[in-house]
C-alpha cells in the first residue's frame, strides 16, 4: 500500500456496487455538464480528452457527464449537453467506457432530463405541472400528458440499454439541481390531481417506473439515483427534508442500487455548494440517509472537499461513496497526491463555482484553479520539457505570479520570484484575510504555491522591489523577465479633488498597513470595495458606508457570487450610494455627488479610496533593452481577478 | 380568500417608483395573485399612458400574460397592501426572499432585457436568486 492510503484506509478500502468491484470509495460524480460538445449531442475530441484525464483520475468509480434521452431535446439543460437517444451517438460513449474500463474504475452513465430546466433549444420546457420557473434562464413550461410520461420513461429506459451496450457498467438518474425527476417528486412543481400528483406516494410514482423501467432494460447493472436530501424549496412551498427522505424510501423500495445524496435546485434561495458553505456542513443529510438505508449504498460529496474528510465519514458510517467531482475538476491529481501522501500539494477547490456561472452564460466550464481543464486536447496546455532551459525571473508573487514561476519549473526552467512583500500571496493574501465567506480557501491557494514551489526549487527573494536599479544590478543574469506585479489602485481621477491626498488606499487597508476608523466611507463598490467595507462593519463594528459611481455595486464580481455581496450589504446593513461620485474629503469626511447633481455629505473619519486600479505598466517602459524576453501577465496587463490571474500565468509558463 | 390591494392603491404604488417603471416597454406586464388558490390577479400594465393597473380573473400562468407574476400568501399579502406606498419594494423583496411570495418569471432573460426589466428586477431583490450555488 501507498502510505497515504494508509493514512486513509477507509476510502482507499475495495468496495462493490452491484456486481461490480470498485478499487476504493471514492466515485468521481458527473459534474453537471461541461458544455464541450456539438450543438447536436455528439461528444467531441475535446470531450474525449477531458475524460482521459477524469479516467486517470484513481477514483473507484467514474460517472460520466449527463446525456438527454428524447429526440426532441426536452430533457436538454445545456447549450452543449451530450444525446443518448439514438446509436448514432455510441462510438464516443464507447470510447468513454472502455477508457474509464482501462484505467481500473467502474463506469456510470448518466441519463439527465432537465424538465424545468429543459428545453433549451425549443420554446417550451415539459413538466408535471404549469409552474413557471422563479429565474430568467429557462422556457415556459409545458404540463405533460400521461402518454408523454410514459414516453419519456421509455426513452430512459432506452437510454440506459444504450449506455450499457456502449460499455457502461451502470446507468444513473438524477434529480439533483431541481430536474425533471424533482420536478415530480416535489410539491412545489408536481400539482397534477392524477395518479402522478398529489400524495407524496403519487409524486413518487414517476420516480419508481423510472427506476422500474431502467431495471427491467437493464437488470444486470446496477442503478443509482440522485435526489435530494434537502430541496431548499421549501420556503416556495417545496418539499421538506422529511418528505425528500420519503421520497428515498419510494427508491429503495424500488429496488434502486445506490442513492446519491444532494442539496439544493438552482432556483433554491440560498447556497448549498458556494464557498460559503463550510466543508461538511451537509453531511447530516447523508448521515440520515445512511441510517435510515442501512442497506442501500449511500454516496454523498456535496461540499465536501477534502479526502481527509471522506475518510473519516467513511470511518463514521455517513456514507459508503466519497462523491466528487469539482475538486477533482481543480486537481485531476488529488486522488493519487491523497494515495501518496502528499496532500499538501493538492490545489484545492475554492469553490468559487466559475465552473457553474460560465454554464450558464452558455459557455464551455473553466476552472479558477486548473487552466488545463477544457483545453487537455491543445497540446500549447500540456507541461513539456523545455527545449532551451532559461533562466526566468518572476516579478511578483502573487497569483498570476506563482502560477507562471511553478509551471516553468516544471519544464525545467530554473526560476527566481521576486516581490516586495515579506510574503507570497499579492493582494490575494489581503483579499482572503477581509473575506467574510472562507478566508482557508482562498490561503489554501497560496499555501499550495509555496509548497510547490519549495519542492521544485524555486528561489523566492522576499522584500525584495524590482526597479529598473535594481535591473540593471542583476543585467544579462536572467533570459526572461515576467512582469506579474499586479495592480494598484488608481489615483489619477481624483488627483484634482479637494482632500484627495486624505484618502487611505485600499489595499493598504485591506493588508493591514494603515487602519481605518470607526465611521468610514469606501469610495467603489466593486469586489474590493465591498470586501473591504464587509470585513470592516462585521469585524470591526465600524459604521461604513459604500459610494459606487455605477447604477449598481459589484459590477467586477463573478455572476456566482454577485449575490452573496448583496446578501451582506443588506444584512449588514451598509448603506450604498449608486451613482454617485465624491466631490470632496476633509478630516469630517466626503461629500459626494449623485446623477442628478445633488450633493450629499457623509460624515467620517476614515475615506478609503478602492475605486479603478491602476496596471503597473511602467515596469515594461523601465525594463525594455534589459533582458532578452520581457512578459506580462495577470493584473499587471488588466486588472482583473484571480481566475485570469492564475490562467495567464499557466499558458506564459508552458510556452516561455 | 386573501385580498388583493385595492387598484387605487396598487396605481398610486405605481407612481411613486416611476423609476422602476420608466424603462418598460408598452405591454409589460406584472402581476400579483395569492398563492395557492388564485382566484384574481391584479396588474400593473404599462399603457399608451403610462402604468395602467386593471384586476382579472387568474386564468393560470400561462394564460396570465404576465412577464413576471408574483405569489403571495395571506400574511404577505397583507403586509404588501399596507405597504402599497414608497416602501413596497422593500416588502416585496423581503417577502421573496423569506419565502412569503414566490417570483415566477415567465420570459427569459433577454426578453426581459428587452422590455426594460432591469430596474424593476433589480428592485425585486435579483442580486440574490442566481443558479446552482
Amino acid at each position: 500500500m501507498k502510505p497515504g492510503e494508509l493514512k486513509l484506509p477507509h476510502l482507499f478500502q475495495p468496495g462493490q456496487l452491484g456486481r461490480f468491484k470498485t478499487r476504493n470509495r471514492i466515485k468521481y460524480g458527473a459534474c453537471c455538464v461541461s458544455n464541450y460538445n456539438t450543438r447536436d449531442g455528439f461528444i467531441t475530441e475535446r470531450e474525449i480528452a477531458r475524460m482521459r484525464v477524469i479516467a486517470r483520475t484513481g477514483c473507484g468509480i467514474i460517472t460520466n457527464q449527463g446525456a438527454y434521452p428524447d429526440p426532441l431535446g426536452e430533457g436538454k439543460a445545456y447549450f452543449r449537453q451530450v444525446a443518448i437517444f439514438d446509436d448514432k451517438f455510441l462510438p464516443q460513449f464507447e470510447r468513454i467506457a472502455a477508457d474509464i474500463r482501462e484505467n481500473g474504475a467502474m463506469s456510470i452513465q448518466q441519463i439527465l432530463h432537465a424538465g424545468r430546466y429543459g428545453g433549451i433549444d425549443l420554446g417550451y420546457c415539459i413538466q408535471p405541472s404549469d409552474v413557471p420557473q422563479t429565474l430568467p434562464h429557462f422556457r415556459p413550461p409545458k404540463v405533460m400528458t400521461k402518454e408523454e410520461i410514459r414516453d419519456c420513461i421509455r426513452q430512459h429506459a432506452e437510454a440506459a440499454d444504450r449506455a450499457i451496450r456502449a460499455g457502461f457498467d451502470g446507468t444513473e438518474i438524477t434529480s439533483f439541481m431541481g430536474y425533471l425527476l424533482a420536478n415530480f417528486n416535489s410539491r412545489f412543481t408536481n400539482q397534477r390531481s392524477d395518479e402522478y400528483g398529489g400524495s407524496i406516494e403519487n409524486r413518487g410514482r414517476f420516480m419508481r417506473e423510472l427506476i422500474d423501467g431502467i431495471k427491467q432494460a437493464t437488470p444486470d447493472n446496477p442503478l443509482v439515483v440522485r435526489l435530494n436530501g434537502a430541496e431548499l424549496m421549501d420556503k416556495w412551498g417545496g418539499n421538506t427534508e422529511d418528505e425528500c427522505f420519503e421520497l428515498m424510501q419510494q427508491a429503495v423500495d424500488a429496488g434502486v442500487d445506490m442513492i446519491s445524496v444532494t442539496v439544493g435546485w438552482q432556483e433554491a434561495p440560498e447556497s448549498s455548494i458556494g464557498r460559503d458553505i463550510p466543508p461538511g456542513y451537509w453531511n447530516y443529510l447523508s448521515e440520515r440517509a445512511k441510517k435510515c438505508f442501512p442497506k442501500t449504498l449511500i454516496t454523498f460529496g456535496n461540499r465536501l472537499p477534502d479526502p481527509r474528510m471522506a475518510d473519516e465519514c467513511l470511518r463514521d458510517g455517513v456514507f459508503d461513496f466519497w462523491e466528487v467531482c469539482r475538486p477533482l475538476l481543480a486537481d485531476p491529481e488529488l486522488i493519487h497526491k491523497a494515495a501518496e501522501d502528499r496532500l499538501d500539494e493538492a490545489r484545492r477547490c475554492i469553490g468559487s463555482l466559475n465552473c457553474l456561472s460560465r454554464l450558464f452564460r452558455d459557455l464551455p466550464y473553466t476552472c479558477t484553479m486548473n487552466p488545463a481543464l477544457g483545453h487537455e486536447v491543445e497540446p500549447e496546455y500540456q507541461v513539456t520539457p523545455a527545449v532551451v532551459k532559461k533562466k526566468i525571473m518572476v516579478i511578483g508573487a502573487g497569483p498570476a505570479g506563482m502560477e507562471c514561476a511553478i509551471t516553468a519549473a516544471k519544464r525545467g526552467h530554473e526560476v527566481t520570484v521576486f516581490d516586495k512583500a515579506a510574503r507570497i500571496g499579492g493582494n490575494l493574501y489581503a483579499y482572503a484575510m477581509n473575506d467574510l465567506a472562507r478566508p482557508d480557501d482562498l490561503l489554501s491557494v497560496i499555501s499550495h504555491y509555496e509548497v510547490v514551489a519549495k519542492k521544485l526549487g524555486i528561489e523566492i527573494r522576499l522584500n525584495t522591489e524590482v526597479r529598473a536599479k535594481f535591473m540593471r544590478s542583476v543585467l544579462h543574469q536572467y533570459d526572461v523577465c515576467v512582469v506579474a506585479a499586479g495592480a494598484r489602485t488608481d489615483r489619477a481621477p481624483y488627483e484634482n479633488m479637494e482632500g484627495a491626498d486624505l484618502m487611505l488606499d485600499a489595499l493598504d487597508v485591506a493588508h493591514g498597513r494603515v487602519a481605518a476608523g470607526k465611521r468610514v466611507v469606501v469610495i467603489g463598490g466593486g469586489k474590493i470595495g465591498l470586501t473591504i467595507a464587509e470585513a470592516l462593519r462585521k469585524n470591526q463594528g465600524a459604521e461604513v458606508t459604500v459610494v459606487e459611481k455605477d447604477k449598481r455595486i459589484a459590477g467586477d464580481v463573478k455572476p456566482s457570487f454577485k449575490w452573496r455581496h448583496a446578501s451582506w450589504v443588506e444584512e449588514l446593513a451598509i448603506p450604498c450610494l449608486t451613482s454617485s461620485r465624491p466631490v470632496r474629503v476633509t478630516r469630517d469626511g466626503v461629500t459626494v455627488r449623485d446623477a442628478k447633481g445633488a450633493e450629499t455629505f457623509l460624515p467620517a473619519d476614515t475615506v478609503i479610496l478602492a475605486a479603478d486600479s491602476k496596471p503597473a505598466h511602467e515596469l515594461f517602459h523601465e525594463f525594455e533593452w534589459m533582458v532578452d524576453e520581457l512578459h506580462g501577465i495577470g493584473d499587471a496587463l488588466i486588472p482583473r481577478g484571480l481566475e485570469q490571474a492564475i490562467q495567464e500565468g499557466f499558458r506564459l509558463g508552458v510556452r516561455l | 380568500m386573501s385580498a388583493l390591494p385595492a387598484v387605487a392603491a396598487w396605481r398610486e404604488a405605481a407612481a411613486c417608483h416611476d423609476e422602476l417603471f420608466a424603462a418598460l416597454d408598452p405591454g409589460a406586464r406584472i402581476g400579483l395573485v395569492a398563492r395557492g388558490t388564485p382566484a384574481a390577479m391584479l396588474l400593473w400594465e404599462v399603457g399608451s399612458a403610462g402604468i395602467e393597473v386593471r384586476e382579472a380573473p387568474f386564468p393560470g400562468f400561462s394564460a396570465s400574460g404576465a412577464d413576471v407574476l408574483l405569489a403571495a400568501d395571506a400574511e404577505a399579502l397583507a403586509t404588501i397592501c399596507a405597504a402599497a406606498d414608497k416602501q413596497l419594494f422593500e416588502v416585496l423583496r423581503a417577502g421573496i426572499r423569506s419565502g412569503a411570495v414566490v417570483c415566477y418569471i415567465l420570459r427569459r432573460r433577454c426578453d426581459l432585457e428587452e422590455r426594460g426589466f432591469d430596474e424593476l428586477l433589480d428592485a425585486l431583490g435579483f442580486a440574490f436568486m442566481g443558479a446552482c450555488r
